[in-house]
């Protein structure tokens, strides 16, 4: 056992937790954080991805001890009270989902990509999400999700 | 917290966009149990042995183990059957063999990836770690994977109760006439094709949950499904129990495609832990488990002769086809490979003579189920690619050779030489629409400028026509009721894994209402409500359910006028209701729904209705190039028009045919289940060798619709959650048929990888 100290999503956290404990496992298991949520084994979906210090990880792929001292993000610390961040706002306008549950990943690996460029073009924004499946949407509506975030952050 | 601005409402969002946009949705792996177990499932490693010996008594020892569960065990506790659903007789008068299958695999392993025992623990790491302490020994037996094989003489048999690996057998039309029609044509055109074996893989993994109430001997089930009726059916059937036993629980599934539909091993494994161990018992498959044994799609061997006459009409169709029903049949049984393609045999053509033979057999794979379309998207592709080739040997334009045999508005209700009556629909206008939105016209100078450039450009359509679902259950009925505050909630047993049905059904009753669609709320999958209806399958759901919700709607409004007339002494036909407001229109008096559902007897009704298969059509154009040097296909515009009758909300509409449509891309481009011949191992075990589509494979799609209401519901609904897969198979793989025929290519099948092109390409003598 390890113990850990971390920011998630705001907030001061600190716990105990087996070396091998994966950082999905501990959101998910430990502090009940179930909007990260796990596709597969190999780090090929995303569906797990989070913020750490403002990057876009796969936490399937960190163990929890690697994220200690960090400030890590997950998709329930988005929103800012009934307002929603402008990447959720633009994926919901936009159909950008169906099912949702690939949605969250999506959400934060588009967040860093927009922090990283803001005006990101169509190449740039599919080259974005390499990283991330959704089985439902097509992604056509995913990428004019991106596009809109992307509108939605330059207007303020 | 991001400092970003925040934008306060949007313009379009779906009811159920809130909770998943903010990970708030509750899928069934983010549910827990006080005092909870976890399952973990030793599977099999090879695809045909006999078990010989499996020793447990390590694996109980390990710490954290509260139990090791085998054949034994569930043989012991009854849960030894598959339900199949359709029971179809075949030509031998003979329902399709469905052979026993336990919960774990009994004395025999037939597939990589089968149950063979659950250690149930403290926790997953403790479960996996018992897991390697449990020895199997394993007496290997021949293996079969390919389904045509399975059929040959010699064969390993994989049943004792199925010889030959044949499940079923079965013909439909007509053959003697058949037969004379292709003796008689002026031009026969032969084509075998196969629609692979793909792998749904929705986003969310496999997984459920039981407890057990000792108290009252009743299981709760928590699982990923496409509705609770459905799902409590099979796995009462399979756990063999009574129906009134068992309540599944379920809100937020992360897609389905028809792979969440059956009943699976693991839901009455985990029930008989939980009984046996009096505590909640969990499982949540890993990718690798999801894509080994989850019920696979397609698979299926076709081979199929176009009879033609001088004047280039269809004067005959005849298919021969093999279905791969894996190891086991599953609830759908034998239905998506043959009750489809027969409805279906005459695609959206006039054509008198039709025949089929069906032969459904078993190989040693994971069992075969219904996928997006589920056998639809199949006998469209045989089709349409007939008539692609047919066209080419003909030296005429695809698109005219279409007109001259597509069924036009003017011919419809049509009976089909198999018995199946189609709605009215406009395929030749779908056609035209289509034909201007993709530029036919201007195609062969965009090839002429692609050739310069040294690449490959093809063009490829399909029209088809689809059957939504019949249902299995005999009606869909909705639970309607007004709440103290005024809101309208309805109950469906219909269940969305991403179709958006808070929000079109909802969307339905405040039309039917006049009032604000945030005051009604949809609730799925709700144990309380027991009703008669039919599952999210087969795009049906809009069709049944969405139109018995405009119904409920209605038949409030008359509930509520006719408390409204005993309140103000007076007749209902005296009553006006207009936007959740009853009037009396003689003394002004008025009340509201909010007021007549605080009385006692609340304000409430329930609405039903049997409702049959609907006939969605269209026409879909792909474009693509290809480059010879490397074998890449880029696909550069794609263009559907679809007929789903009345829709409710275009933005879903559409979202349904590009996820559709990217499927069918998936399966004609990339994806595709591999058995390895000699050893039965699946090749394509984990997302970095099952290739599943990413962004930009398909990065743009024109939209448009050609919708003739559907006269047998009472939205004009036909349904669309399919026609994206149904349209894509053929219109793709005809546009690369296209691009490589002027080199000589042969008819190739999908997946059309830039490998199996290249080296297709090469084979034909490469560029001319």
């Amino acid at each position: 056992m390890s113990r850990i100290e971390l920011t998630l999503n705001g907030k001061a956290v600190s716990a105990d937790v087996e070396d091998r404990t994966l950082l999905v496992n501990f959101l998910r298991d430990a502090q009940q954080l179930t909007g990260t949520h796990v596709g597969c084994d190999t780090t090929q979906c995303g569906a797990c991805t989070v913020l750490v210090d403002g990057r876009a990880l796969k936490s399937c792929t960190l163990l929890a001890v690697q994220v200690s001292g960090a400030k890590i993000t997950t998709i329930e610390g988005m929103a800012n009270g009934e307002a929603l961040h402008p990447v959720q706002q633009a994926f919901s306008e936009c159909h950008g989902l169906q099912c949702g549950y690939c949605t969250p990943g999506m959400v934060m690996a588009v967040t860093d990509l927009l922090r990283r460029n803001p005006k990101p073009t169509d190449e740039q924004i599919l080259h974005g999400l390499e990283g991330n499946i959704c089985r439902c949407t097509g992604y056509i509506n995913i990428v004019k999700s991106v596009k809109r975030a992307s509108e939605l952050m330059a207007a303020g | 917290m991001p400092d970003h601005a925040h934008t306060p409402h949007a313009p379009f969002q779906r009811k159920e966009d809130r909770r998943l946009v903010t990970g708030h949705g509750l899928y069934t792996s983010d549910r827990t149990f006080p005092g909870e177990l976890h399952a973990v499932f030793l599977r099999s490693d090879r695809a045909h042995a006999q078990i010989v010996s499996i020793k447990t008594d390590a694996a109980k020892a390990m710490p954290g183990v509260h139990g090791v569960f085998t054949a034994e065990d569930s043989k012991a506790a009854g849960m030894v059957k598959v339900m199949c659903m359709l029971a179809l007789k075949g030509t031998d008068g003979e329902p399709p063999r469905v052979p026993a299958r336990s919960a774990f695999a009994d004395g025999c392993v037939r597939f990589v990836g089968e149950t063979v025992a659950m250690v149930v623990a403290d926790s997953v790491a403790a479960g996996l770690d018992a897991l390697e302490a449990i020895e199997v020994e394993y007496r290997e037996l021949p293996h079969v994977v390919d389904a045509s094989r399975a059929l040959d003489a010699g064969a390993p048999v994989i049943h004792d109760a199925a010889p030959g690996n044949l499940c079923w057998v079965g013909e439909a039309g007509d053959r003697a006439a058949v037969d004379a029609a292709m003796a008689a044509a002026a031009t026969v055109i032969e084509l075998s094709v196969e629609s692979t074996r793909v792998i749904p893989s929705p986003m969310e993994l496999r997984c459920c949950a039981a407890t057990y109430d000792a108290a009252n001997d009743h299981y709760h089930v928590y699982s990923v499904t496409q509705g609770v009726n459905a799902m409590r059916i099979q796995i009462a059937f399979a756990a063999g129990i009574p129906e009134n036993k068992l309540t599944i629980h379920a809100q937020d599934v992360g897609g389905s495609f028809g792979n969440r539909s059956p009943h699976y091993p693991e839901h009455c494994a985990v029930m008989l832990a939980a009984k046996v161990l009096g505590r909640p018992v969990r499982w949540a498959g890993t990718r690798s488990e999801c894509l080994a044994s989850d019920y696979h799609g397609r698979g299926n061997q076709i081979a199929g002769k176009l009879a033609i006459d001088k004047d280039g009409h269809f004067t005959a169709i005849q298919l021969d086809w093999v279905a791969d029903m894996g190891a086991f049949i599953t609830p759908a049984g034998i239905a998506s490979h043959t009750r489809n393609p027969v409805v279906l045999l005459s695609g959206v053509y006039r054509i008198p003579a039709m025949h089929g033979r069906w032969r459904a057999v078993f190989t040693n794979t994971s069992p075969i189920a219904p996928y997006r379309g589920a056998g639809r998207p199949d006998v469209n592709y045989m089709i349409e690619r007939l008539v692609d080739e047919a066209a080419a040997k003909l030296g005429m334009d695809p698109a005219d050779l279409r007109r001259r045999n597509a069924l036009g508005l003017g011919q419809f209700p049509y009976k089909t030489p198999t018995g199946t009556t189609y709605e009215a629909t406009d395929v030749p206008g779908s056609l035209e629409k289509a034909v201007r939105l993709a530029d036919w016209k201007g195609f062969p100078a965009r090839r002429a400028e692609a050739k310069a450039r040294g690449m490959l450009r093809g063009i490829g359509m399909a029209t088809f026509i689809e059957n939504t679902g019949a249902g299995v259950f005999p009606k869909d009925q909705v639970d309607i009721e007004v709440d103290a505050n005024g809101m309208v909630h309805a109950y469906s047993v219909a269940h969305a894994q991403g179709q958006g049905h808070e929000t079109t059904f909802t969307q339905v009753i405040a039309d039917a209402m006049g009032i604000d669609t945030a005051n009604v709320l949809l609730h799925e999958g709700s144990p309380e409500h027991t009703l008669i209806g039919n599952h999210t399958g087969g795009s049906r759901s809009l069709v049944g359910a969405g139109s018995v919700c405009k119904l409920a709607g209605l038949k409030l409004i008359e509930v509520a006028k006719s408390a409204a007339a005993a309140m103000f002494d007076t007749e209902p036909s005296q009553v006006d209701y207009a936007a959740g407001t009853l009037t009396d229109r003689v003394s002004g008096k008025s009340t509201t729904l909010a007021e007549l559902a605080r009385r006692p007897e609340g304000l409430k009704t329930q609405a039903e209705a049997s409702i049959g298969s609907t006939f969605p059509t269209g026409c879909h154009i792909a474009e693509v190039e290809i480059d010879p040097l490397t074998g890449t296909t880029e696909i550069l515009s794609y263009v559907a028009v679809d007929d789903c009758g009345h829709a409710v909300d275009h933005t879903i509409v559409e979202g349904q045919v590009h996820g559709g449509v990217l499927q069918g891309v998936g399966q004609v481009f990339a994806e595709k289940a591999i058995y390895d011949e000699e050893t039965g191992q699946l090749m394509t075990g984990s997302f970095m060798d099952y290739t599943m589509p990413r962004a930009g494979m398909l990065k743009h799609i024109v939209i448009d619709e050609n919708c003739i209401p559907s006269k047998i519901n009472s939205l004009g609904a036909k349904g669309v959650g399919e026609a994206g897969c149904t349209g894509s198979l053929s219109a793709l793989s005809n546009a690369m048929a296209d691009a490589l025929r002027p080199l000589g290519v042969p008819p190739m099948d999908m997946p059309f990888t830039s490998n199996r092109v290249w080296h297709a390409i090469a084979a034909a003598g490469g560029l001319k």
